[in-house]
């Protein structure tokens, strides 16, 4: 269920884990709505927290790292398959002449090189039209919580930058890697994410802050009602 | 009862309660049977495999060898912080020894990270039940797998 914000600019996040099965391999959804009028201020930081027991780090995602400049000047192709963690995609407004369109981006999260002995993810956004253009977020992967700086994206010259309105993401789901076995590249699907074996008290929550560029703060939060006992 | 007879009888029952106590209080000060207390070099290599989990806890078993030989039981518990942490229990001849250990992990995006720290022993069962100790870890943990290869080098004292 999403949850709702307080501030200049509205925002709306949900999350999901699925399946949601206690101690099983999970893929962990969330999403980003920003309302702020027709085009909304530019995003310039994302900050989002989640249990930190969710096991991300203990799950079998993330076994080879992508370069950042690759990924940048050629897109999630040029990675090695065992850097892939998820997918998802990003809407944007982009203000052309008297009106605003809208563009879809696919986004690919992947592995990037570790730093200072921290998993780093990276999330890839490519948009085509109207607005060509590649965007890289690394991101470290703290124990519960997630930063993202979000450059600005300029438009058209002449036109404001182009705004996020929303972003979904999934770390995990069907994913395929590649391992050696006696001496034959074999595909297999990694483990996902594990969930703990109890569920804490109000769900597993999640929360996120978000920074604009007209200095605009907002706020959400949600939580994932633990499942149904049986 | 004649009166030589009672006193008679009264001194016995008076040397026996002295003996009595006499035993009483000289076992109360005899030496207390002493325990042999015993210090060695440990090292142990053990290769675990996984169990279960949850969340950011592994949990592995397997087999140990070397100066402590059984098998081994550990918790990893690995939040994405490279400060990784770990409880084990060894079960070898004669009892069991516990112990808990923090490192920190080397290079997470590769398919068998490294990790080396410190670990102490908090206690055992049967003739370990006193034990106490420190030393080093090192290990690898096979991220396809969950599997972990752990070495332990340091003192014992039990």
């Amino acid at each position: 269920m999403p949850g709702m914000a307080w501030g200049a600019e509205r925002a709306t996040l949900s999350a999901a884990l699925t399946p949601e099965k206690l101690g099983a391999s999970t893929a962990v959804s969330f999403g980003i709505q920003i309302a702020g009028g027709q085009v909304s201020a530019p995003l310039t930081a994302i900050d989002l927290r989640f249990p930190v027991d969710l096991g991300i780090a203990t799950s079998g995602l993330g076994l080879a790292a992508c370069l950042p400049a690759e990924l940048q000047a050629h897109g999630p192709a040029v990675c090695p398959a065992n850097s892939r963690m998820g997918s998802g995609s990003a809407l944007v407004e982009v203000p052309l002449g008297p009106g605003v369109v809208t563009e879809t981006a696919p986004i690919a999260l992947l592995a990037g090189p570790a730093q200072h002995g921290y998993l780093t993810l990276l999330v890839c956004a490519t948009g085509e039209s109207p607005i060509a253009a590649r965007i890289v977020l690394p991101t470290l992967l703290l124990p519960g919580d997630l930063h993202f700086s979000v450059p600005l994206i300029p438009s058209v010259p002449g036109a404001q930058d182009v705004a996020l309105v929303r972003l979904r993401a999934t770390l995990g789901g069907r994913l395929t890697y590649y391992e050696r076995v006696h001496g034959r590249r074999v595909a297999y699907h990694p483990n996902g994410i594990v969930l703990p074996r109890r569920c804490p008290r109000g769900g597993f929550r999640f929360a996120a802050t978000f920074d604009f560029l007209d200095r605009g703060q907002a706020s959400a939060r949600t939580a994932v009602p633990c499942p149904a006992s049986r | 009862m004649p009166a030589s007879m009672a006193l008679v009888l009264t001194v016995l029952g008076v040397v026996t309660a002295a003996e009595g106590i006499g035993a009483r209080a000289w076992g109360a000060w005899r030496a207390p049977a002493t325990q042999a207390a015993r210090a060695i070099i440990v090292r142990d290599e053990g290769h675990l495999l996984f169990i279960s989990s949850s969340g950011s806890q592994l949990l592995d078993q397997g087999r140990a060898s070397g100066t402590v030989p059984g098998s081994v039981r550990v918790e990893f518990t690995y939040d994405g912080s490279p400060a990784v942490k770990a409880r084990f229990t060894i079960y070898g001849r004669g009892g069991s020894i516990r112990g808990q250990a923090s490192g920190t992990l080397n290079n997470p995006v590769s398919p068998s990270p490294s990790f080396r720290g410190a670990l102490s022993i908090t206690g055992g069962t049967g003739r370990y039940a006193h034990a106490r100790g420190s030393g080093e870890m090192f290990g690898v943990f096979y991220r396809r797998s969950y599997a972990l290869t752990v070495q332990t080098i340091g003192k014992l004292r039990y």
